[in-house]
C-alpha cells in the first residue's frame, strides 16, 4: 500500500497578510484596548514597588483626602493607604484571573473534546452545561462559598465553573462545523485515526473563537470577583481586591468619593479595554 | 401550540427533578449543622438532639427529600429554621420585591433596547449612531457594581434627587416606591438593554436590506411606516428569544443589584439563608428560581413559535 500524502489544509486567503491576532492588536480598537489594560496590569505586577505602604496597615488618618503627604490617593475609613490597597487589589484580581480563566477554558475544552467522541456523551455533557446555566451564577457563587467558606479558592472555582459551559459550547460548535469540511474528510480517508483528526486537524482550525472568548472571560472574571465581594463572599478581609475596596467605599460615597474613585476607574479601564480587544480579535478572525 | 407545549414539558420537568436533587445534596454538603447553630454555643447535647428531632433532621436523607417534595406539592413549606416565620411568607415577601425590581428592569430593557436598536440602525447623523455604539459597548462591558456606584454618585450624591438604597413597595406608595425603584432597575437593565439594542440593530439593518423593503419603498410607503410596520416586526423573533434569556439573566443579576442597593429581595434572602444554614428557605428558594428560569425558557419558546409561522407549522 502506498502512503497517500495530502496537501496541508490551506487557510482561506486573508485580506491582511499579517497574523490575525497581531493585526487585531494593531487596529485602532486593539491599540486603545491595550492602552487601557496594560497600565492596570503593570500597576498590579509592580504593586510592591509602587505601594510604599502595606495595604492592610491601619493608621489614625481616617478618610484622608487625596494628596495628603505620604498618601497620594488618600486613606480609607480605617486609615489604610488607598494607593497601596488599589495596586495590591489589582494584583489580587490578576492572581485570581490568571488561575481561574485558564482553568475554566481547559476544563471546557476537555468536555468539548469528550463530547466529540460519541453522541451519547455529547448529550450528557450538553445537559450538564444546561444545569450549570440554569442556576443564576451568583446563587452558584453563594452555594460554593457556603460549602467551602469565603476565601480565594471559592472565587477561583466559581469563575472557572462559570466559564466551562462557554468554552465547552464554543469549541463543540467549532468541532461540529470543521468536522464536515473537506480537509477533515480527506484526513479520515487518508487513514488518520479519529483522535488524530480531532487533535491535529480539526482543533487548530476551531481555536480562533476560543481566543476571543478568553478576552471576554477575563472581563467576566473581573465581574464575578467584584460581585462576590459585594455579596460578602469574596476574598477574606482585610486583603484588598478591586471589588472589595469598591464595596467598602459604598457607605462613604457622599463624604469621601475619592475612596471609590480608584477601583471605579481601574475596573472601568480594565473591562472596557478587554472588551475592545475582544471586539478587535473578533473582527480580524471573521474576515 | 398545545402539542408543542406537551413535547417540551418532559425535558423541563426532568431539569427540575435533577435540579431538586442537586439543591438538596449541595445543602447537605454545607459544613455545619443547623440544629447546633440554632441551639447556640451553650446548649447541651440534649437540646441539640431535641431540635434535631423537631426539625426532622434525624430522618434518613431520602426520607427528608421525600418530605420536602411532598410539602412542596401540597403547598406546605413549613417554618423556617433560623430566620424566623413561615418559609412561604419569607419567600413571598422576597419574591414580591425581586419581581418588582425585575419587571422595572424589563421595562427599561425594552424601552432602552428599542431606542438603541432603532437609533443605531436608522439615525441619519453619524454622531448619533456613534453615541449609541459607545453607550452599548460601555453598558455591556462595565459591571453592574460599577454602574451602580456611578448611578448613586450621580443621582443620590451630586444631584440628590433619588435615594441611594432601600425599598418602598410600589403597590403601597406608588410615588415614593418608583423613586426607590428607578436606580436599581436601571442598573440591572443596562447590560441587557445593550444586548437587545445590538440584536435589534442588526435585525433592522438586515430587514431593511430585503427586496420587499425596496418594493415597498418604490410603491411609496413612508419610511417611518416601513420601519415600524415592516422592518421591526421581521426583526422581532430572535429578539424575543433573547429577551427570554435576558429575563433569566435579570433574575440572576438581581442578586447583585439587591446587595448594592440594599433591596430586600430573594437574593438577600438567599444570602441570609445560606449563611444561617436555613435549609427550608434556601432549598425552596433555589428550586423556585430554577423553576422560573425553566418556565421563562418554555414561554419564550412558545412566543417564538407564535411570532414565526415557519416554526409554528413545523
Amino acid at each position: 500500500m502506498t502512503a497517500i500524502t495530502l496537501p496541508a489544509p490551506g487557510k482561506p486567503a486573508r485580506r491582511s497578510p499579517r497574523h490575525p491576532y497581531r493585526a487585531a492588536l494593531a487596529s485602532a480598537r486593539g491599540r486603545v484596548g491595550l492602552a487601557l489594560v496594560l497600565p492596570v496590569v503593570l500597576a498590579g505586577v509592580l504593586a510592591p514597588l509602587l505601594a510604599g505602604h502595606s495595604p492592610t496597615d491601619q493608621s489614625d488618618l481616617s478618610l484622608a483626602a487625596p494628596g495628603t503627604p505620604g498618601h497620594l490617593l488618600g486613606t480609607d475609613d480605617l486609615g489604610r493607604d488607598l494607593l497601596a490597597r488599589l495596586v495590591y487589589g489589582i494584583r489580587a484580581d490578576l492572581g485570581i484571573i490568571a488561575l481561574a480563566v485558564p482553568l475554566g477554558a481547559l476544563l471546557g475544552c476537555l468536555f468539548a473534546l469528550l463530547a466529540a467522541t460519541h453522541p451519547a456523551v455529547d448529550t450528557a455533557v450538553q445537559r450538564a452545561f444546561d444545569l450549570v446555566l440554569a442556576f443564576p451564577g451568583l446563587i452558584l457563587a453563594l452555594a460554593v462559598t457556603a460549602i467551602l467558606g469565603p476565601g480565594r479558592l471559592p472565587v477561583v472555582l466559581v469563575i472557572a465553573l462559570a466559564e466551562i459551559p462557554a468554552f465547552g459550547r464554543l469549541l463543540r460548535t467549532g468541532i461540529l462545523v470543521e468536522r464536515e469540511r473537506e480537509y477533515a474528510t480527506a484526513a479520515r480517508v487518508g487513514g488518520a485515526s479519529p483522535a488524530r483528526v480531532l487533535t491535529r486537524h480539526i482543533l487548530p482550525n476551531a481555536v480562533d473563537p476560543l481566543v476571543v472568548q478568553i478576552a471576554v472571560s477575563l472581563t467576566v472574571a473581573v465581574f464575578i470577583e467584584g460581585a462576590m465581594s459585594f455579596l460578602g463572599v469574596g476574598v477574606r478581609p482585610p486583603q484588598p481586591t478591586l471589588g472589595a475596596v469598591l464595596s467598602q467605599s459604598m457607605p462613604y460615597l457622599a463624604d469621601a468619593p475619592h475612596f471609590a474613585a480608584g477601583p471605579l476607574i481601574t475596573v472601568t479601564a480594565l473591562v472596557l479595554g478587554l472588551s475592545l480587544i475582544a471586539e478587535a480579535l473578533n473582527r480580524e478572525i471573521r474576515r | 401550540m398545545g402539542i408543542r407545549l406537551l413535547r417540551r414539558l418532559p425535558s423541563a420537568l426532568l431539569v427540575l427533578l435533577v435540579a431538586s436533587f442537586v439543591i438538596f445534596s449541595i445543602l447537605r454538603l454545607v459544613p455545619g449543622d443547623p440544629a447546633t447553630s440554632l441551639a447556640g454555643p451553650d446548649a447541651g447535647p440534649e437540646t441539640v438532639a431535641a431540635i434535631r428531632d423537631r426539625l426532622g433532621l434525624d430522618e434518613p436523607l431520602p426520607l427528608q427529600y421525600v418530605h420536602w417534595i411532598g410539602g412542596l406539592l401540597t403547598g406546605d413549606l413549613g417554618p423556617s429554621y433560623a430566620i424566623g416565620g413561615q418559609t412561604a411568607d419569607l419567600i413571598g415577601d422576597g419574591l414580591g420585591a425581586t419581581v418588582e425590581l425585575t419587571l422595572g428592569a424589563l421595562l427599561f430593557v425594552v424601552v432602552l433596547g428599542t431606542a438603541f436598536g432603532v437609533l443605531g440602525a436608522t439615525a441619519r447623523r453619524g454622531w448619533v449612531r456613534a453615541t449609541v455604539r459607545v453607550l452599548t459597548t460601555g453598558a455591556l462591558a462595565v459591571p453592574p457594581f460599577v454602574t451602580g456606584v456611578l448611578l448613586v454618585l450621580l443621582f443620590a450624591v451630586v444631584l440628590k434627587v433619588l435615594p441611594s438604597g432601600g425599598r418602598v413597595s410600589v403597590l403601597t406608595a406608588p410615588d415614593l416606591g418608583v423613586q426607590y425603584l428607578l436606580l436599581p432597575a436601571l442598573c440591572l437593565a443596562l447590560p441587557s438593554a445593550a444586548i437587545l439594542g445590538r440584536y435589534l440593530k442588526d435585525g433592522i439593518e438586515r430587514a431593511l436590506a430585503e427586496d420587499y423593503v425596496r418594493t415597498a419603498t418604490a410603491a411609496g410607503v413612508h419610511p417611518r411606516r416601513l420601519l415600524w410596520r415592516h422592518a421591526l416586526p421581521n426583526a422581532l423573533p430572535p429578539v424575543v428569544t433573547l429577551l427570554g434569556m435576558q429575563t433569566g439573566h435579570l433574575l440572576g443579576g438581581a442578586v447583585l443589584v439587591e446587595a448594592i442597593f440594599a433591596w430586600p429581595g430573594l437574593g438577600q434572602l438567599a444570602e441570609q439563608g445560606l449563611t444561617r444554614r436555613d435549609y427550608p428557605v434556601v432549598q425552596d428558594l433555589l428550586l423556585l428560581l430554577v423553576t422560573v428560569f425553566v418556565l421563562v425558557q418554555l414561554i419564550t419558546d412558545l412566543v417564538h413559535a407564535w411570532l414565526d409561522p415557519r416554526i409554528r407549522w413545523e
